[in-house]
C-alpha cells in the first residue's frame, strides 16, 4: 500500500526570520514587489526583497544602463529609487496588505546615511529584516567603498547593528579578493546573516564605435553566466561563518536553487531570472517541493548541506 | 472574459513567415487579450541561455475566441534575438508577457490624426490606423524606408484603399516620396490653413532620429506628437530600471521607464 506522503516542509530559517520556503526575490530585480501582483499573489515567497532604498529619492545613471552578455546581463541603473520616506508612507501598507514578508534593502553614500535609513525602518512592524547593500558596483557611494574590504564592511555593520533592533542581513560583493574573510567580518560585526552575491563587474565595448556599451562604463554582470562564481563563494561563505548564508547568483531554474541549498545556503535568492519569466520564482517554489517529493524526503532540512564531497 | 492586465503565458506558433525584410507571426495563446494600440510583449522562445532576455514586440493585431485567443507580431531581424524569433516553426511554444505599457491615447474626438512609421516602426501604429478607421476618424498615414522593398506590403496598410490616405517615403526615390518620411510630414503640414493644422495630432513610432526630426518640427506648429520609443529592455513590465528615458519634469530631467511610463511619451517632454 502506498501512503501518500504530506506536501514536503519547506519552510527555512535565516537567524530568527521564519519563511515559508526558502525563495525569495533579489533587490533590484522586483521593483517594490507590487509590479509582481497581476503575475501570481507575493505572499507565496518566502521573502519579497525591494529594491535598495537611500535616505533621499535617487535619479539613477544615464541611459543606457544594461546590456545583455552571453548568458548574462550587465546593468549600472546607479540605485534610482524612491527614497525611504516615500517606501514607508506609500509601498509598505500595500505590501503587507498583499500579505508579503519583506526585507527592505537599504544603502547610503555615507554610514551616517545607513544608520538613518536603518532609523527610518525601526518602527515599521512589516519589515521582517533588513539587507544591507553594501556591496552596489554602480555607485561609487553605493557601498562598495565599505564593502570591499573586511575593515570597511566591519565598521558598516558595526554602526547599522548599533541603529536598528531588527535582523540584519549584509549583502556581500564577490569583488573581492577573499570572500570568506568579508563574510566573517560581516559575522564579528553583529551581522545575522550573510546573502551573496551581488553582481561581478564587468564591462562592454562595441569595437565599431570604439564607445563603452553602458553610460557608466562598467556594470555588474548577472544571470546564468555568474552561477559557478557564486555557488563557489557561497559553498566557501557557509564553511567560514556560523550565521545563515543567502545563495543568489544566476538561479534561473528549481536545481538551480537546489544547488545552493546543497553546498549549504539556509536560502536563496533569485534575481535576473525574474525578467524573463515573471513567474519564476513560483515556479521555482513548485520544483523544489515537486524534487523533495521525488527524492521521498520530508523537508528542506533532510537536504540542505548534504553536499557530499 | 479576455485580459488586459499583463500575463505572462506560453502560447504556439501559428505562422511565421518571410514577407521581405519582414516577419509576421500569428500565436494561439490561452486567452483572449484586449490591448491598447502601441502596447507591447515581451517575447522568447529559443532553448537556453543565450540570449536570455525576451524580446520587445509591439503588438500587431489580437483576436480569437472566448476562451482561445491569437495574437500577431511584425518584426524584422536586427540582431540574435529576432534571428532566432525568425527560425521557429509552425507549432513551436513561445513564452509572452502581455499586454505591456500605456499605448497611444486616442481618446480626443474630432482630432486629425496623423500616423508616422518609420522602418518596421508602422507595426506599432497601424493597430491605432484600425482603430481610428473602426471608429471612421480623419487619419492619414506616413510610412517612410529607405527603399521600396523595406516598405510594408500594401495588403497590411490599414484603409489602404482610401486615396490620399497613405504616404509613401523612401530615402532613395524608388518608391512615393523621395526623402525622409521627416520631410513629407513638413510639406504637407505647411500646405494645411492653421485651423485645420490645429486639429492635427501626430502617433510616431521609428528610428530616434525620425522621432526627433517629428517632435521639433511639430513643436514648432504646436502639433502634439505622441511618440513610442524603443529601448533596450530585461523585463518589460517597470523591475529593472534598464530602459529609462529622460524626461522634463520643470527644469528638472527625470528617467522614466519606457517600459511602464511609455513606450508612449508626449514629445515635448522628451530629451531628445
Amino acid at each position: 500500500m502506498v501512503i501518500p506522503a504530506a506536501a514536503p516542509d519547506l519552510t527555512s530559517r535565516v537567524g530568527s526570520v521564519v519563511l515559508k520556503n526558502p525563495v525569495m526575490s533579489a533587490s533590484g530585480t522586483f521593483g517594490y514587489g507590487l509590479e509582481f501582483t497581476p503575475f501570481y499573489d507575493i505572499s507565496r515567497l518566502g521573502a519579497v526583497i525591494v529594491k535598495g532604498l537611500s535616505l533621499l529619492p535617487t535619479p539613477g545613471n544615464a541611459p543606457q544602463r544594461i546590456v545583455e552578455t552571453a548568458a548574462g546581463m550587465l546593468n549600472a541603473i546607479g540605485l534610482q529609487n524612491i527614497g525611504v520616506e516615500r517606501f514607508v508612507r506609500e509601498v509598505v501598507p500595500r505590501l503587507a496588505d498583499a500579505g508579503a514578508t519583506c526585507v527592505a534593502n537599504i544603502y547610503g553614500r555615507t554610514m551616517e546615511e545607513y544608520e538613518e535609513v536603518a532609523r527610518r525602518l525601526e518602527g515599521v512592524a512589516s519589515l521582517s529584516a533588513i539587507e544591507l547593500n553594501a556591496s552596489c558596483p554602480n555607485v561609487k557611494e553605493g557601498g562598495i567603498a565599505f564593502g570591499s574590504t573586511p575593515e570597511g564592511l566591519s565598521t558598516l555593520t558595526r554602526r547599522v547593528r548599533a541603529a536598528t533592533g531588527k535582523p540584519l542581513w549584509v549583502k556581500l560583493s564577490p569583488n573581492v579578493s577573499d570572500i570568506r574573510s568579508v563574510a566573517r567580518a560581516a559575522e564579528d560585526a553583529g551581522a545575522d546573516a550573510v546573502t551573496l552575491i551581488n553582481t561581478l563587474v564587468g564591462m562592454a565595448v562595441d569595437c565599431r564605435t570604439r564607445r563603452p556599451r553602458l553610460s557608466n562604463v562598467t556594470g555588474g554582470l548577472s544571470g546564468p553566466a555568474v552561477k559557478p562564481v557564486a555557488l563557489r563563494m557561497v559553498w566557501e561563505a557557509c564553511r567560514a561563518v556560523k550565521i545563515p548564508v543567502v545563495g543568489i547568483g544566476g538561479i534561473q531554474s528549481a536545481e538551480d536553487a537546489l544547488e545552493f541549498l546543497l553546498v549549504g545556503a539556509a536560502a536563496v535568492q533569485v534575481g535576473t531570472a525574474n525578467f524573463r519569466n515573471p513567474n519564476a520564482c513560483v515556479e521555482i517554489i513548485d520544483g523544489i517541493a515537486a524534487f523533495l517529493a521525488r527524492e521521498r524526503l520530508a523537508g528542506l532540512d533532510e537536504y540542505r548541506g548534504s553536499l557530499r564531497i | 472574459m479576455p485580459f488586459r492586465r499583463p500575463r505572462f503565458v506560453t502560447g504556439r506558433i501559428l505562422h511565421n513567415s518571410g514577407h521581405g525584410i519582414f516577419y509576421r507571426m500569428e500565436v494561439s495563446i490561452p486567452d483572449r487579450i484586449e490591448f491598447l494600440p502601441g502596447q507591447f510583449a515581451m517575447v522568447s522562445g529559443w532553448p537556453g541561455n543565450d540570449p536570455l532576455l525576451p524580446r520587445p514586440l509591439a503588438i500587431f493585431r489580437a483576436g480569437g475566441v472566448r476562451g482561445k485567443g491569437t495574437v500577431e507580431f511584425v518584426y524584422k531581424v536586427v540582431g540574435r534575438g529576432t534571428a532566432l524569433l525568425s527560425g521557429l516553426h509552425d507549432g513551436d511554444p513561445l513564452q509572452i508577457t502581455l499586454p505591456l505599457g500605456n499605448g497611444f491615447e486616442l481618446g480626443r474626438e474630432d482630432r486629425i490624426w496623423w500616423l508616422v512609421g518609420g522602418g518596421v516602426g508602422f507595426s506599432t501604429v497601424f493597430p491605432a490606423a484600425v482603430a481610428l478607421e473602426a471608429r471612421r476618424a480623419d487619419f492619414d498615414l506616413f510610412l517612410g524606408a529607405r527603399s521600396r522593398d523595406q516598405l510594408p506590403p500594401r495588403e497590411w496598410i490599414p484603409g489602404a484603399g482610401v486615396p490620399g490616405r497613405a504616404h509613401l517615403c523612401t530615402d532613395d526615390g524608388t518608391a512615393g516620396f523621395f526623402g525622409p518620411v521627416t520631410d513629407a510630414v513638413r510639406e504637407r503640414m505647411d500646405r494645411m490653413k492653421a485651423a485645420e493644422r490645429g486639429r492635427v495630432t501626430i502617433l510616431a513610432c521609428g528610428p530616434r532620429e525620425m522621432l526627433k526630426g517629428i517632435a521639433e518640427l511639430a513643436a514648432d506648429r504646436e502639433v502634439p506628437v505622441q511618440a513610442s520609443l524603443e529601448n533596450h529592455m530585461a523585463c518589460g513590465f517597470g523591475v529593472c530600471w534598464g530602459c529609462v528615458t529622460g524626461v522634463r519634469d520643470g527644469d528638472k530631467v527625470t528617467y522614466r521607464r519606457v517600459c511602464k511610463e511609455g513606450p508612449v511619451f508626449d514629445a515635448r517632454e522628451v530629451v531628445w
